[in-house]
């Protein structure tokens, strides 16, 4: 910490709020606040004397609240920068603190918040994750009985510069406990708080355990788990340890905690499930593993960045697997468990990564892009009209798209990943994708039915799982039928419902809309935008009469080629199993209905316009510094 | 196989199908129903809901029929509240309870017995019963011909005593420790703890 405080290139803000963050990769204005901490930074030499003086004491929140804190104070002895900070709400305004502090003359009462704004090439977001609050799970009596503790006041507890310097005591009687439980899955692998598990509470309820242990070998420690969870290099033979030291577990988790109220002994009721009966014992202290959880103001900071949240409220990757530390947005990275509850390792390495994915972005003069981004016909946008819209804004996984009321939506070209959903979605047809363009995939669409569409298979294939399907099953030699026809677009969300109707109107015989898994989705939620029109067409064709399975849906991914080849073969045999008399019939009843849905069809003359913006946008590359000057 | 379902899958998958049992196989073993429930706390020690769900997951089917658990749960859902993957346990041992009823099991509770020498069909024990277990039916009672008197479905009653405790012409009741006549007793010698002899 202090090297980094020394380092010439690194500026730690402490005690400073982001307020806004506005711009794109590598041109991010950033607003900060600096909260007043009624002291002169430049001045103070951290010498403590105003603490020593000051009257007040309030609970020192990095102690858990097992300790005070002075009203002038810093929360802990390394604190970085070594810089006294003034609690407004506790102080008294006694001014003692400013005689001690004397010719140093640190301390300014005037001090307000001060607002600035920063040009910022890359964002690291390293918020950390927040605490479980066990007091609302009322079983346990947490916050009701004095000795169940949780996991970060047992850390103070124990720790040498803690409150008390290691000595381990109950908090109800400040004697030595000699009977310990530890619970795990506090709150967590719960679907009443939170359904995911805290990933590391396993280790350092283990950790805690050792500690103890060798402490004091005659200390009693059960651990009372669901599942011990040790998939780490060492984590096993650190259990193993544990175990040799006498480390007693069981597996059940307390159903009730109840205490005896003179001697405040906690006794936990729970099923042992290996032993496969009920089992009550007596602790003097019990430590509750709660959940960790996202920090509080995870929302705000989410609305600040405009990120999306996973399920459970962590930051959301762009990648699960690939891009487990890029943000959906470049030019923003995670490290840490903001992201997902990860342990140290894990965050030290995700934090590297992020550094070194950042410092990319700081080297380079010019940032390529995908160069299939959206662009917006703004004459046909009717929110210029001042009407209400606004259906690109919602299937947009990225935020790309600003939308303000009485002018035409602007797709912010480097938020831009080019997933296409907003292109289909627009009920106008007023947004094009640069190498995806209708007129590019209506055209292949008609070379691919110009001949006996009946017999033809029209296949949707998404970029980067169904086209890798496909890809394997040829790779594969797997042998799957020969009328099969494929048009690639970037995801299942460009999959416009008009290409289907269209494909119908020149007499397609079957039509696969295929992409990604829902968790496999390359642009974050993209495969869910085309899912539900695809859906809303599989009901639409049932209205309509069509033989079930001419229309068909298909989560394929890059693994599946057997899936891709299975799944047209079992269309053609469909189409073989209809008689073809009976076929004509159903395609000529059908096409005056698929004419007049397909809306891009009726626009036709128009399409031509399409290739003009094609070679009007050269998009692709963004000047880091251009930009900014020509604004 | 049960006998009476064969057309439809196995054991598990008749629960699976079941209201409440589409959960089942959620449930990861920890132990809270069972220390949880009072039935298992105040009753019968070897009650326990979680084995009865793993028997219904591993298709043991005969087994969950001869466990206590199947026959002994109240419904009082306390389970359900601590559950951590919200299963409806009672609902799946109520499922289990059905099929065992189905393929002819007999509860080992001692049920509520209706005297239909004197019931008259008042209604009131239908009104209490937490369980739906009695209904007033139309039968044919020796000496009193066909009248409507209350009935109770052995395999829903759970023999709480709340009919016998409303019922103002002491027509139903529970038999044998819960009768009305050994509660009386019972209180009569916690009234005079010092007499020898019942009066």
């Amino acid at each position: 910490m202090v090297d980094a405080a020394r380092h010439p290139n690194i500026d730690i803000r402490t005690y400073t709020e982001v307020e806004r963050v506005e711009g794109f990769v590598g041109n991010f204005n950033v607003q900060l606040r600096e909260k007043a901490k009624y002291v002169i930074a430049d001045r103070c030499n951290g010498c403590g004397e105003c603490a020593k003086v000051c009257p007040i004491e309030v609970p020192n929140y990095f102690e858990m609240n097992l300790a005070p804190r002075k009203a002038a104070y810093i929360p802990m002895s390394q604190s970085v920068p070594l810089i006294y900070n003034i609690d407004m709400d506790a102080c008294i305004h006694c001014y003692k603190c400013v005689d001690a502090c004397g010719k140093l003359d640190a301390i300014d009462f005037s001090m307000e918040d001060k607002l600035s704004w920063e040009e910022i090439g890359a964002i690291v977001v390293a918020t950390g994750f927040g605490h479980f609050d066990p007091s609302v799970m009322s079983e346990y009596g947490y916050g009701k009985y004095p000795n169940v503790i949780t996991a970060m006041e047992m850390e103070r507890l124990n720790n040498s510069a803690g409150p008390m310097h290691g000595n381990l005591v109950r908090p109800s009687d400040h004697k030595n406990p000699k009977r310990l439980a530890f619970i795990n899955c506090v709150g967590s692998r719960d679907k009443r708080y939170n359904a995911g598990c805290s990933n590391f509470c396993c280790m350092y309820s283990i950790k805690n355990a050792v500690l103890l242990k060798q402490m004091n070998p005659d200390v009693d420690i059960s651990v009372y788990y669901m599942d011990i969870r040790t998939p780490s290099k060492g984590y096993e033979e650190f259990y193993d340890r544990a175990r040799e030291m006498g480390v007693k577990f069981i597996q059940g988790r307390p159903g009730l905690i109840a205490e005896d109220p003179e001697t405040h002994n906690l006794f936990i009721n729970s099923e042992d499930v290996t032993l496969g009966k009920v089992v009550e014992h007596e602790y003097d202290m019990v430590m509750l593993n709660q959940a960790a959880v996202p920090q509080p103001d995870v929302d705000t900071m989410s609305s600040v960045l405009n990120i999306a949240q996973s399920p459970g409220g962590w930051f959301m990757e762009y990648h699960p697997k690939l891009r487990p530390s890029d943000s959906p947005t470049d030019g923003i990275f995670f490290a840490g468990a903001c992201q997902g509850v990860k342990d140290i390792p894990s965050s030290v390495a995700q934090g590297s990564a992020a550094a070194a994915r950042s410092g990319r972005i700081l080297h380079a003069d010019e940032w390529e892009i995908e160069p299939t981004v959206a662009y917006v016909w703004e004459d046909r946008c009717i929110s210029a009209e001042g009407k209400k819209c606004g259906v690109c804004v919602r299937s947009c996984p990225y935020g790309a798209i600003d939308l303000q009321p009485g002018k035409a939506a602007q797709v912010i070209t480097a938020k831009c990943h080019g997933c296409g959903g907003c292109v289909a979605e627009c009920p106008s047809d007023a947004i094009t994708q640069l190498h995806f363009t209708d007129a590019q995939i209506l055209a292949q669409l008609h070379a691919l039915l110009a001949n006996k569409p009946e017999e033809k298979i029209l296949a949707f294939r998404c970029h980067w799982c169904s086209y890798g399907g496909a890809d394997l099953a040829g790779t594969s030699h797997f042998e799957y039928t020969a009328n099969e026809r494929g048009i690639r677009v970037m995801c299942s969300a460009r999959m416009d419902t008009d290409f289907v109707y269209e494909a119908y109107r020149l007499g397609a015989g079957g039509v696969l809309y295929s992409g990604c898994h829902p968790q496999d989705c390359h642009y974050i939620t993209g495969q869910l935008v085309g899912a539900s029109r695809a859906e809303k067409l599989m009901r639409s064709f049932d209205k309509m009469g069509m033989t079930p399975g001419r229309f068909r849906i298909e989560w394929i991914s890059a693994a599946e080629g057997d899936k891709y080849a299975r799944t047209l073969n079992e269309m053609q045999t469909l189409l073989d199993s209809i008689p073809p008399e009976h076929l004509h019939e159903e395609i000529e009843k059908l096409r005056p209905t698929m004419a007049q849905r397909a809306r891009r069809m009726r626009l036709l003359p128009e399409i031509e316009q399409a290739f003009e913006f094609t070679t009007k946008f050269d998009l692709a590359v963004i000047r880091k510094e251009g930009e900014r000057e020509s604004a | 196989m049960n006998p009476h379902n064969e057309n439809t899958g196995n054991f598990t998958d008749i629960v699976r199908s079941m209201p409440g049992g589409e959960y089942l196989e959620l449930c990861y073993s920890c132990g809270t129903c069972t220390s949880k429930c009072m039935v298992q706390q105040k009753l019968e020690p070897t009650y326990n809901p979680r084995r009865l769900l793993r028997k219904a997951i591993f298709n043991l089917e005969e087994e969950a029929y001869n466990d206590l658990t199947t026959w002994l749960c109240t419904q009082c859902d306390i389970c359900y509240v601590a559950c951590p993957q919200q299963i409806h346990i009672s609902s799946i041992l109520l499922a289990v309870r059905d099929l065992a009823i189905q393929a002819s099991k007999i509860s080992p509770i001692n049920t509520a017995r209706v005297n239909e020498q004197t019931c008259v069909a008042c209604g009131l024990c239908v009104q209490v019963c937490p369980y739906d277990a009695i209904q007033l039916v139309d039968k044919k009672v020796p000496y009193r011909g066909l009248i409507s008197v209350a009935q109770v479905d052995a395999s829903h009653c759970m023999a709480c005593g709340l009919c016998g405790a409303v019922c103002r012409s002491t027509s139903i009741a529970l038999e044998e420790d819960y009768s009305d006549e050994t509660l009386v007793n019972e209180l009569w010698h916690w009234m005079n703890p010092k007499a020898e002899v019942t009066p």
